[in-house]
């Protein structure tokens, strides 16, 4: 079952300007789902419209395979959220912000002091949270949207401000909720080697499409077929044209020969005829790319 | 229904420690400190007055507040509690919150009501404190006079309901725009426009100077409970419709 599907999900600020279109995402229950794409690209546009925080135009949204809409306070009532900046009331203090929420969703006070253990605010006592830094209030918003413990957490772009530890502290927090409570989680983020680490499944969306959608098995899969093999000569010129020769296509990266990934065998025969064409072969290597280099490889094309 | 006094109790502890409940504060203590300062100054009390003690004091103290402070300090309140939304950029957690939008609506608007509820303890206080200090100071003695209890809860009801039209127009404008000078700077012209606008025989037309026609009884060809009324429903109705149709709710 998903948790979450959308389906020809498409919105425009203007007539001139398609910010989504025909999104088609799918999250399994209890996966967690990297919501990737560069800045702009309509990641907190869907969100935002998954939430019901914008008028949808065309397209559906289910949750646990049930039309948002209709059901839209049920379905909240199971989902934490944490869009764009944090959402906090500066003249308070932690806990009166985290009673704020909790008188809503009518939860145990108990919670409050729990999610304040496992953001580590519990500390800040009576402090404004106006006067918290950047990442505490950002641990503050996810200690909102997990006070009711939800079926699905949204968190969109949950760890901007946050030094490294805190970073990992978050993915460690979300893994264990994944784990302990198969809670759904979608995150977004810019970075893929931010959460390539935390995520079950990825969904990337530039310019407003969804240009890959699957398991993060997937995505490597897709790694492996866009591995390369490089060749550093004492005469790339003519490496070049005996390449060309056997129909292959090369270009220049860093005063190396990058060629399409190819079978070992078909390596060692070109290293062969280059030898026996007088040329010194210096290096010949089978490079793998990095997710990171896939996300903007498929984000810029 | 239960949901929405959790609404309201959640909305309520928003306004903690806010602008809007120190101007409550402030504002409802302001013209009463004036006045008792000038008892002081003058070494007198209510007790000079021969006859109808305190609703002398009442009536002097209401006309002071009715002309400007009440009409502005509703128009500040109204816009300070919808702009902790705003200002706090809240307002996508506050709509991704597993509550109605009427829920939301009505729950935001009956904490306006409480506040200006709050405004007017606290003014009916000092109204009562400046009264009474005066006399224990020169006199040795409370006033000579009971306080008029009843009469006091009808002027101060009666007060409340011309105020409603304001409210609710602060209250519309408020949720539509996210710089508060916007919804402050209409309030302000609304008022020192129809303040200009006195002498003219049609000046209950603008809901901002009810306050004042009631204050000095100016409203005898017409019942200003009725428009006060009849403007709140109106202008609450369309507030409510815009706040759902709108586009973008965070």
């Amino acid at each position: 079952m998903y948790s979450i599907e959308t389906k020809n999900l498409s919105y425009s600020f203007s007539e001139k300007e398609t910010v989504l279109d025909n999104i088609n995402i799918q999250v399994p229950e209890g996966s967690i789902y990297g919501f990737l794409g560069p800045n702009g690209a309509g990641k907190t546009t869907t969100l935002k419209l998954v939430l019901g925080l914008l008028k949808k135009q065309k397209g559906e949204i289910d949750f646990f395979n049930q039309p948002f809409a209709p059901n839209r306070i049920q379905v909240l009532a199971r989902v934490g959220s944490l869009i764009e900046s944090p959402s906090i009331y500066a003249q308070l203090t932690a806990r009166e912000n985290l009673q704020v929420w909790q008188r809503i969703y009518n939860c145990p006070k108990a919670r409050i002091d729990e999610v304040l253990n496992i953001v580590d605010l519990a500390y800040t006592k009576k402090k404004k949270a106006g006067k918290f830094s950047l990442g505490m209030k950002q641990r503050l918003s996810i200690a909102f949207a997990l006070l009711h413990e939800p079926d699905i957490l949204i968190l969109d772009e949950p760890t901007n401000g946050l030094d490294p530890s805190g970073i990992l502290e978050i993915r460690e927090l979300l893994i264990r909720i994944n784990r302990e409570k198969n809670t759904t989680i979608v995150i977004s983020s810019h970075l893929l080697a931010e959460i390539e680490k935390l995520v079950t499944h990825v969904g990337i969306i530039n310019k407003g499409k969804i240009i890959f959608q699957g398991t993060l098995n997937e995505l490597h899969v897709m790694q492996a077929e866009n591995s390369t093999v490089q060749y550093e000569t004492d005469n790339n010129d003519r490496a070049r044209d005996i390449f060309t020769e056997c129909k292959l296509n090369s270009v220049m990266r860093e005063g190396k020969i990058i060629l399409p990934k190819m079978e070992r065998s078909e390596i060692a025969r070109l290293t062969k005829l280059l030898v026996e064409d007088g040329i010194d072969v210096y290096e010949v290597a089978s490079v793998k790319n990095d997710l990171e280099s896939i996300f903007i490889d498929l984000t810029k094309n | 229904m239960m949901l929405f006094f959790r609404s309201l109790s959640s909305e309520w502890l928003k306004t903690k420690r806010s602008a809007a409940s120190w101007l409550c504060i402030i504002g409802g203590f302001f013209i009463p400190f004036i006045v008792f300062l000038g008892f002081l100054y003058r070494k007198t009390s209510i007790n000079a007055t021969p006859k109808f003690i305190w609703e002398k004091h009442y009536n002097e103290l209401w006309q002071n507040m009715a002309v400007f402070l009440l009409p502005m300090g509703v128009i500040l309140a109204t816009s300070l509690i919808t702009q902790i939304e705003f200002k706090n950029n809240t307002w996508k957690q506050v709509h991704a919150t597993p509550q109605s939008l009427t829920t939301v609506f009505f729950a935001k608007f009956s904490v306006i009501l409480l506040m200006t509820l709050k405004f007017f303890i606290f003014f009916n206080i000092g109204i009562l404190l400046s009264g009474i200090i005066p006399c224990l100071i020169f006199d040795g003695s409370m006033p000579k006079e009971s306080i008029p209890v009843f009469a006091f809860l009808k002027g101060n009801a009666k007060f409340f309901i011309v105020c409603l039209p304001i409210l609710a127009i602060q209250y519309l404008i408020s949720l539509q725009f996210k710089n508060f000078l916007v919804p402050v700077g209409i309030g302000l012209m609304g008022l020192i426009g129809s303040l200009i606008g006195m002498s003219w025989s049609k000046i209950f037309i603008s809901p901002y100077v009810y306050p004042i026609l009631m204050v000095f009884k100016l409203n005898k060809d017409y019942n200003l409970f009725v428009y006060a009324f009849v403007y709140f429903l109106i202008i609450m109705t369309a507030a409510y419709f815009l706040y759902i149709s709108k586009k973008e709710k965070g």
